[in-house]
């Protein structure tokens, strides 16, 4: 039985300049760290009174990826191409490489807590042993290109939940899906209802794919991004989820939120028994959606106090916490 | 000591041209003064390519980063070959070739409308209703232009839907002469095909007999406005005779490789194409900058793309020997906020942003000007759009001090009398 999401409420907020991207969780704690536009990684708890940030260390650019390994090491990676492992106690860099060409855009780890993949503007997908930081994998099957002349960009990667396979999410909304253990490409899914290409008014590009889950039973992918767009000068169309059965590649539906919450859905996770999905982004202001999986519909609809770039959920699935522009929030969904 | 001398022909050609403007525009251009370093001018055969960045391009994404501040954005800054110069990580071709390129810091332009800042950048002054000014375009094409010349003096690209309302260019009281050729669908000129039902043999004779005619009809009467009908028609012979410049299939396909094969890559080496062929000023425009939302994947796609095709074109003209006396411009109507709004883009801002000049008359690797550490204001160094037009006129040898007139009414070529930028002239 879904929860009744009409009972979501702001629970802690903190207000801050900069913006705030990848997140993760520390498991059962509410305790997160997140990567920031001034550079540095932060260590922030919720369940302290007035949360603070503590900044750990820095990179040289925005800090988009934050995975956790075991209770004390945390990778981020960044805009500078940088891969960096941390002792968040000791607050000191245990190792850093440049990890790809181009800008990283997202890090995972994966539910075993023993590899990393990355995911950079060079288009490819890297895994990494979580332990040594040696390269273990290289996967490509992302074009360079744009269907329209531009360089592509891959912003979003994650595993499926017992570790096997591995799918990542381009601009032009091309997903693929890999077999993790030798690379070998598994499948591709079609979503480019995330891709906006304006060969009239304004010609460049918009939109893509920013978030991908796999729900708990592995079968299904969700896709998240925002609907085509009119004015490509402003991220003016619905938040854009779309859902596939990723082995037969066939989509099993589409939501858009209400027209009033506009932008990228940025972070989708699953409910941990798989019945519905959360989903949250913005544009010129946040939104959170959450959705029926069986049903395919939504099931509730806000928005939220900032446009949302990184989200976590606990394990009882009633908390959210969310980074995003100006602010960190702890949401509880249990009222 | 200054040659005073006035070349007949020179003259003639100056005076039949002033003529038809007067018949076709009421109004009367005083531009016998300095006529004889007028006729210098544009035997050196100076040259500019405008790169139109509508919809205001971001200066922080480009010629002015600001890494590691709170407004700064992701990318990083880059060292250029110019020491001491560094450029946003999305413009590494640039960055090599640096010292052909003069930045300017702190254009303050306080107009921060897609229209008015538009109307502001391409006349180089205010608009107002009563003068119908002439854009940057339609001045150089006036300055530089040949009377003689059989190819157009200004060609516009402007493809977009978007902005097409400043797209065409206005040669104000300088007259239709003047006026772009203004390119809005195709890369191509349509109807410059003479008519197949008439022989190019036919069509030349026509021209001879209808000059023969010209001729006797002048005898005993003021030649002006027929001198302007002959240059009419000879003008469309050779406008029919350039079509094939704009003819982008004419290039191999490695040079077409070269600039790329997106429409600014074809616009931009069409844009070579013409000024190789002697056209003084040619425009392209290329939209749409205007990153309300996701600015920093819009200038990923758009800044990439720009330093690929400018930088292929200063290499071109200069492998052809023509840099020097071609200028590439860059330039928008204003440039973006220094703040980061909640959609990761930049609005309009007016107060302190970037252009760039290259080439003709330019001190490569000059950097002129100064942006605060948040970019809000200018730290240093302001200039206006006035001084902006001042700095490119002067590098293109064009008398800054110099007065239009309309009717009675002196209009000086740069607002105000304004001066240039003395520190990236060459």
């Amino acid at each position: 039985m879904a929860a009744d999401f009409t009972k979501l409420k702001v629970t802690k907020t903190v207000d801050r300049k900069d913006i705030l991207f990848g997140l993760a969780r520390v498991p059962k704690s509410s305790r997160v760290f997140v990567g920031s536009s001034d550079f540095k990684l932060y260590d922030v708890d919720f369940a302290e009174e007035k949360p603070e940030l503590k900044a750990i260390g820095e990179h040289q650019s925005y800090i988009t990826g934050v995975a956790l390994i075991g209770d004390d090491v945390v990778v981020t990676g960044g805009y500078d191409c940088q891969l960096t492992w941390w002792n968040v106690e000791s607050k000191k860099s245990l190792r850093s490489i440049t990890a790809h060409e181009k800008r990283i855009r997202q890090v995972v780890a994966s539910p075993d807590g023993k590899l990393i993949a990355t995911t950079a503007d060079d288009m490819l997908v890297k895994l990494w042993d979580a332990k040594t930081g040696k390269a273990v994998r290289e996967f490509k099957g992302h074009e360079p290109f744009t269907p329209h002349h531009f360089a592509n960009t891959l912003c979003a990667v994650t595993f499926s939940p017992d570790g096997k396979q591995i799918a990542a999410g381009d601009k032009s909304g091309k997903v693929v899906v890999w077999n993790a253990a030798d690379g070998k490409e598994l499948g591709t899914l079609d979503a480019s209802g995330v891709y906006t290409w304006d060969p009239v008014a304004r010609r460049h590009s918009i939109g893509g794919i920013r978030s991908l889950a796999f729900s708990p039973d592995g079968k299904t992918v969700a896709v998240g991004g925002v609907g085509k767009i009119g004015n490509i000068d402003h991220l003016d169309a619905p938040g854009r989820l779309e859902v596939f059965d990723w082995q037969t590649g066939k989509q099993t539906f589409v939501l858009q939120t209400d027209g009033k919450l506009k932008g990228l859905i940025e972070r989708l996770i699953f409910s941990p028994d798989g019945e519905w999905l959360v989903g949250s982004g913005g544009g010129t202001a946040g939104f959170i959606a959450f959705y029926d999986v069986k049903g395919g519909k939504i099931l509730f609809q806000d928005s939220a106090p900032m446009h949302v770039h990184g989200l976590a959920l606990n394990e009882a699935g009633d908390k959210l916490f969310a980074s995003g522009h100006n602010k960190l929030v702890e949401w509880s969904i249990k009222g | 000591m200054q040659n005073y001398d006035i070349g007949r022909r020179s003259f003639l050609g100056t005076a039949a041209a002033a003529g038809g403007i007067a018949a076709a525009d009421m109004t009367f251009l005083n531009h016998l003064r300095g006529a004889e370093r007028s006729a210098e001018l544009k035997k050196n055969d100076k040259r500019v390519i405008l790169l139109w960045l509508a919809g205001g391009a971001s200066q922080m994404e480009t010629w002015d980063p600001k890494p590691g501040h709170e407004n700064g954005g992701p990318y990083r800054a880059i060292p250029t070959a110019v020491p001491g110069v560094h450029i946003s990580e999305l413009m590494p071709k640039m960055a090599a070739r640096m010292k052909h390129t003069a930045i300017i810091r702190s254009v303050n332009s306080k107009i921060a409308d897609h229209g008015g800042g538009a109307k502001l950048m391409q006349l180089g002054r205010r608009d107002e209703p009563s003068v119908r000014y002439p854009d940057l375009g339609a001045v150089v094409a006036r300055e530089l232009g040949r009377t003689e010349s059989k190819v157009p003096d200004y060609v516009s690209f402007y493809s977009m839907t978007e902005g097409q309302g400043t797209g065409p260019g206005t040669s104000g009281f300088l007259g239709s002469r003047y006026q772009a050729m203004y390119l809005s669908k195709k890369s191509a000129p349509d109807n410059l095909d003479r008519l197949e039902t008439i022989s190019d043999v036919d069509h030349k004779e026509r021209a001879d007999l209808r000059d023969l005619l010209s001729k006797r009809f002048a005898q005993g009467r003021e030649t002006s406005a027929v001198g302007s009908h002959n240059q009419a028609y000879a003008r469309v012979r050779g406008l029919m005779a350039s079509e094939e410049l704009f003819d982008v299939e004419k290039e191999s396909a490695k040079m077409r490789d070269r600039y790329g094969r997106t429409q600014f890559g074809e616009q931009v080496l069409i844009a070579r194409r013409l000024v190789e062929a002697g056209v003084p000023f040619v425009k392209v425009g290329r939209g749409w900058w205007d990153s309300h939302g996701e600015n920093f994947e819009t200038h990923l796609e758009l800044v990439t793309e720009l330093d690929h095709v400018m930088s292929t074109l200063i290499d071109d003209l200069s492998e052809r020997g023509l840099l020097d006396n071609t200028m590439i411009v860059t330039l928008s109507e204003f440039g973006r906020t220094p703040r980061i709004n909640q959609s990761l883009g930049r609005d309009h801002f007016a107060s302190a942003w970037s252009v760039s000049l290259t080439g003709c008359g330019i001190k490569g690797g000059a950097c002129y000007g100064k942006s605060s550490p948040d970019g809000n204001t200018v730290a240093d160094g302001e200039i206006s759009a006035p001084a902006l037009f001042a700095t490119i006129y002067q590098a293109l040898g064009i008398d800054i001090t110099k007065d239009y007139h309309v009717g009675p009414r002196p209009i000086p070529i740069v607002d105000n009398y304004a001066g240039p930028v003395t520190e990236v002239l060459a």
